[in-house]
């Protein structure tokens, strides 16, 4: 730890030194780009932290100059001007959270529609900000806006905007290492399996938009004084269009990545604009690049997006990541607190009655009925498209019915989101192994944890990253490979990766588990440890399971209950000798009556 | 005389990391029926994505006609010579039962397919119906007409009786019998034992991923085969 | 008839109109194949620059159509290879690596050309007497050739054994390998269809408007506003999403101004990506 922060303190020594050492003209041109910087920051929060790109960022940066000239001009000057870095900051920042939430809310991201809807909401920005002549000055923007009390020369206004940017980076970075930023990363890799551990995804979606937000107004405060006007171009398309290449660029995953890219491409296209040249020979090389640098750019910013998704940063940050690691400091582990459910204590009762679930022509589910209330492991099985996943999407509402109810514990949560189950005690097991593939062993685990025990504001607190229970170090004795935290997700085996999701299934210490072929494609060895995890489950935390699976031999071992499914409705039920020997069942298996 | 016409070796591979097919292989000569069975998930599905290149080859090989086809992408493969009825998403929902039957033969006329016609009438009934719009029997049937009058050397099937009523299935084994004495081959994957002993000349049984039992129809044990099926 | 209440309708119709002419591409791309092309304006773009360049040869207007059909075809297939077919599984980089080109493109022309906006001579003069009314006969022209392209197009996409190829790879890819099409040149083919629509488009207006260099991205904005209210991959989308912002357009524009008709549109969109982001009549 000691060595990357040695790195950072470099870099805020570089940034402090600029004006002794480069002198007046190089502080002036980068007072502009630190705090075009900062906005872009906000972009790498929402792109390369929770995965959804904005394009309207310049949208919050405009609102927050046009208010922070307003209030220079018409409220407060010199000293009393600082004051107004709190409406100025926050406002941007509640309303971008607000807009977050109604987009975001009741759908999973389809796609790009939340960055086109941004792109609109932006050249809208524009339209008013010179339509609206009386507040803004129109086209021809807000003029002689007062300084800031201190902002009185260059250098002090260099000074200023470096150290905005210092601090803005060291928020990013606070965010970013916190449980929030494990979380956000999380989504952006599977926002589908996230919501199954108990999160809102709109809501953190939101928060991300909104801390873009802070950082827009943060920039757009600065920005009034600094340049003592403030145009529309700013709202507009074109800024935030280079926001997000900058961010691209410099690498929008890390923290900072984005202000790397901002400042890069900002100072040396002001270079080229204004500069000397290379001298020499090379006076046409400089010529040519001068006249079609925005092509370059474009260019690299093409190059980045097909092969570089990390950006500039990204080639270093195998350097940083492995300085993190020397300096590591060992595992202090807290207890969790115990999960967050409502409603009812003891073993489910799950009943779904008459459901019917039909795409276009094809009948899914057809008035499919079953009940399950003990504390037992049940089996679904069938032939393939009986329905058994399908079955499992509908309790999740991936599937919507068009008749029937389900019932848990009395309580119909027909149509709940896939959180709101979480919260009541349903746990799921994907088919797929789903776990975060970006994200350590420790940091999945902790997903799962935080997901039914933590309210969305305890999710800044550091601590969180030391939460432990006792079932996780028990389930770290039967699969030692747990224990190495600091391991990539990705980098496991398809066993170790289904091991991993189910021990992620289990921390959460759901009421009832449901498991879509949890050992699809293991070893011989890896299901039978992985049946052996599940049983003791069952005892330890008085689970109930309700299990897809398709190998007899498991079902035959470990099923206390079998339910048989066909053509999307219930064939038959009871326990294992019971389903075997019935003929339908038969029939539908072999092809044949016996 | 029958010639060797397809053969696949060793052939391993699966989804991702996951291996699911170990170590398959097996042979088809002209006028010769393979039928493949097993319960849900031991592999049957992969094997034959393996086979036809929807899925890379992670050991092993597939030979057409002694032509190395592992690595081919799918439409290349099928265009090779072999016609596939898939399990799933077996006809294109938007297109017209007539449009998915002359797609790739523009010059066809409905007369050229009567013979098929006139054993399964409802088709003819259909054909400016979409076919999204078809029963689940009905599409099945569809797709089975579809790659049967593609008329070429091979016939890949997936599960083809799946929800059909049994007076059809008994006309698609009827079909298959006689495009077997003009020389086609077919491979059949199928959980309806009945009709896989009615039309393969070899069985093969799948479990875990490796093939358990195979050999020549009637040769091999029956009951031994159920113990492999059923729950 | 008052001649004022044709010419109004004659530019409505021609609103509408050149519109479809220019989104006709993107509804291929977009609304069939799925491609978000940000850049499907700078190919209209093109287009138009195509006409600039005959024109200062000195050759006939009309030479400029097979020029730019040539040009699209190529610079469509080293798109689609370099910059699509890689991202197919990727949408969201698509949309970005798109993106890029179309600064890439703007830039390298603004650089080329200049940044200043140069009239054409508009090779069919005059105007023509519409029921009272005088009309410009190239615009008259222009709104003849889309609509008989529009019938072309229709009849090609109801009949074609093509079409029918293309509408089932786009519903079961797998299938249609399975029934032997090769999938990535069909939709590669598509996509270069797409473009020189596109490039069509640019030649065809060019005379009628400004060109420069940002022409692109004021039609690719409305174009894909269209899209998005008509909904994707569906004819009647298509015509439905042209004539509400086609019409909104010139009907506001009439009544207040540009600015204040481009206001609604963007309202509108927003409603629409908010609310009912496929759109009135997407294809199922």
């Amino acid at each position: 730890m000691v060595y990357s922060r040695a790195i950072d303190i470099l870099l805020i020594v570089a940034v402090l030194a600029v004006p002794t050492v480069l002198g007046d003209l190089w502080a002036y041109n980068l007072s502009l780009v630190y705090l075009y910087a900062i906005a872009t920051l906000g972009v790498g929060l929402c792109w390369g932290q929770a995965g959804f790109l904005p394009l309207g960022q310049g949208m919050f940066l405009g609102l927050a100059a046009y208010m922070s000239g307003l209030g220079l001009i018409h409220v407060a000057g010199g000293v009393w001007g600082w004051l107004l870095v709190v409406p100025v900051v926050i406002v941007p920042g509640v309303l971008a959270f607000v807009i977050g939430l109604l987009i975001f809310r009741g759908r999973t991201e389809s796609g790009p529609f939340f960055a086109l809807i941004t792109l609109a909401m932006t050249l809208l920005a524009f339209q008013i900000a010179t339509a609206w002549n009386s507040v803004t000055g129109g086209f021809n923007g807000l003029r002689n806006i007062p300084d800031l009390a201190g902002m009185s020369d260059f250098t002090d206004r260099y000074y200023i905007a470096g150290v905005a940017l210092i601090l803005a980076v060291a928020f990013c970075m606070w965010l970013i290492e916190a449980p929030i930023g494990v979380v956000w990363r999380a989504l952006s890799q599977n926002e589908r399996r996230i919501a199954f551990f108990g999160y809102s995804t709109a809501t953190l979606k939101a928060a991300a938009f909104g801390a873009a937000g802070l950082l827009a107004g943060f920039a757009g405060f600065l920005y009034a004084p600094q340049q003592n006007l403030v145009t529309p171009t700013l709202a507009g398309f074109v800024v935030s269009a280079n926001l997000v290449i900058w961010a691209a660029v410099g690498g929008r995953g890390s923290a900072i990545g984005p202000a790397l890219g901002a400042v890069l491409v900002g100072v040396l296209s002001t270079e080229l604009r204004d500069g000397g040249g290379f001298g020499g020979g090379l006076d046409a090389l400089w010529d040519f690049l001068a006249r079609f640098w925005e092509a370059v750019v474009a260019g690299f910013f093409i190059i980045v997006v097909l092969f570089l998704p990390n950006g500039i940063a990204g080639l270093f940050a195998k350097l940083n990541a492995s300085l993190k690691r020397l300096g590591r400091l060992p595992f202090r582990p807290i207890l969790a607190p115990p999960v967050r459910t409502e409603g009812a204590a003891g073993p489910p009762a799950l009943a779904l009655s008459g459901c019917r679930v039909a795409a276009g022509e094809v009948r899914i589910l057809n008035g499919l009925t079953l009940r399950l209330d003990r504390a037992a492991i049940y089996c679904l099985i069938g032939p393939n498209g009986a329905g058994k996943t399908s079955t499992f999407n509908t309790l999740s509402t991936e599937l919507r019915m068009q008749e029937g109810e389900i019932r848990l514990d009395g309580e119909v949560i027909s149509g709940a989101a896939a959180d709101t189950l979480a919260a009541k005690g349903i746990g799921r097991k994907f088919q797929i192994p789903s776990v975060f593939p970006n994200l350590t062993i420790a940091d999945n685990l902790h997903v799962a944890l935080w997901g039914t025990r933590a309210r969305l504001v305890s999710l800044l607190r550091p601590s969180l990253r030391r939460w432990d229970t006792p079932l996780l170090a028990t389930l770290r004795e039967r699969f030692p490979f747990l224990a190495q935290r600091d391991r990539i997700a990705g980098d496991l085996s398809h066993g170790e990766r289904q091991v991993l999701e189910l021990a992620m299934a289990l921390a959460a210490e759901p009421r009832l588990l449901l498991l879509d072929e949890p050992c699809a494609g293991l070893s011989h060895e890896d299901t039978r440890q992985v049946i052996d995890a599940i049983l003791w489950a069952r005892e330890e935390l008085g689970l109930t399971v309700l299990l897809i699976e398709h190998d007899m031999s498991l079902v035959r071992e470990i099923a206390d209950h079998v339910f048989v499914m066909h053509q999307g409705a219930l064939l038959a039920e009871g326990d294992v000798a019971a389903v075997q020997a019935d003929d339908k069942v038969r029939e539908v298996y072999v092809g044949m009556a016996s | 005389m029958s010639a060797e016409l397809f053969r696949f070796d060793g052939v391993s591979g699966g989804y991702g990391e996951a291996i699911v097919v170990r170590g398959v292989s097996g042979t088809l000569d002209t006028g010769e029926v393979l039928g493949i069975t097993g319960r849900n998930g031991v592999g049957k599905t992969t094997l034959l994505n393996l086979l036809l290149g929807y899925l890379p080859l992670r050991l092993g090989s597939v030979r057409l006609g002694g032509l190395e086809i592992g690595g081919l992408r799918p439409d290349r493969v099928l265009r090779s010579g072999i016609s596939y009825c898939p399990q799933e998403r077996i006809v294109f929902d938007d297109l017209g039962v007539w449009e998915n039957l002359s797609l790739m033969h523009p010059a066809r006329k409905p007369e050229d397919l009567a013979a098929y016609f006139d054993i399964f009438p409802r088709l003819r009934e259909r054909l400016t119906q979409r076919a999204g719009t078809l029963s689940g029997g009905e599409r099945k049937i569809l797709s089975f007409v579809r790659a049967m009058a593609e008329d070429l050397p091979i016939a890949v099937m997936d599960e083809p009786t799946e929800g059909v009523q049994q007076e059809n299935i008994d006309h698609m084994a009827d079909l298959i019998r006689a495009a077997k004495a003009e020389g086609k081959a077919l491979i059949v994957v199928e959980q309806n034992l009945a009709f896989l002993e009615a039309i393969s000349d070899r069985l093969m049984v799948m479990d875990q991923g490796r093939i358990v039992l195979e050999g020549r129809t009637g040769e091999v044990s029956r009951d031994r085969i159920i113990g492999h099926l059923q729950v | 008839m008052d001649p004022l209440i044709v010419a109004q309708t004659l530019n409505f119709a021609y609103a509408v109109i050149s519109l479809l002419l220019v989104v006709l591409g993107l509804a291929v791309t977009l609304g069939w194949l799925g491609v978000m092309n940000l850049a499907h304006g700078e190919f209209v773009m093109l287009g138009a620059y195509v006409a600039v360049v005959t024109e200062r040869m000195g050759w006939p207007f009309w030479a400029a159509i097979p020029l730019t059909i040539l040009f699209c075809i190529v610079l469509g297939i080293v798109v689609e290879r370099l910059l699509i077919r890689p991202l197919y599984s990727r949408p969201f980089d698509l949309l970005l690596a798109t993106w890029g080109l179309s600064i890439l493109i703007r830039k390298i022309v603004e650089a080329a050309f200049g940044g200043g906006y140069i009239s054409l001579t508009v090779p069919v003069k005059g105007s023509l007497d519409i029921l009272g009314a005088s009309y410009p006969t190239y615009r008259i022209l222009i709104m003849a050739f889309t609509v008989a392209l529009l019938a072309m197009l229709l009849a090609w996409y109801f009949r074609s054994s093509a079409a029918a190829r293309v509408k089932a790879m786009v519903g079961n890819p797998m299938l249609a390998q399975a029934v032997g099409i090769d999938t990535n040149a069909l939709a590669r083919n598509t996509f270069v269809v797409g473009t020189c629509l596109a490039g069509l488009a640019g030649v065809i207006i060019a005379p009628v408007t400004s060109v420069n260099p940002f022409l692109g991205l004021d039609y690719v904005i409305n174009a894909f506003f269209v899209i998005i209210v008509g909904g994707l991959g569906s004819v009647l989308g298509l015509f439905a999403g042209s004539g509400i912002i086609g019409g909104l357009d010139s009907f506001v524009s009439a009544i207040l101004d540009r600015t204040s008709a481009f206001f609604l549109v963007l309202l509108i969109a927003i409603f629409f990506l908010w609310l009912r982001p496929r759109g009135l009549f997407a294809r199922n």
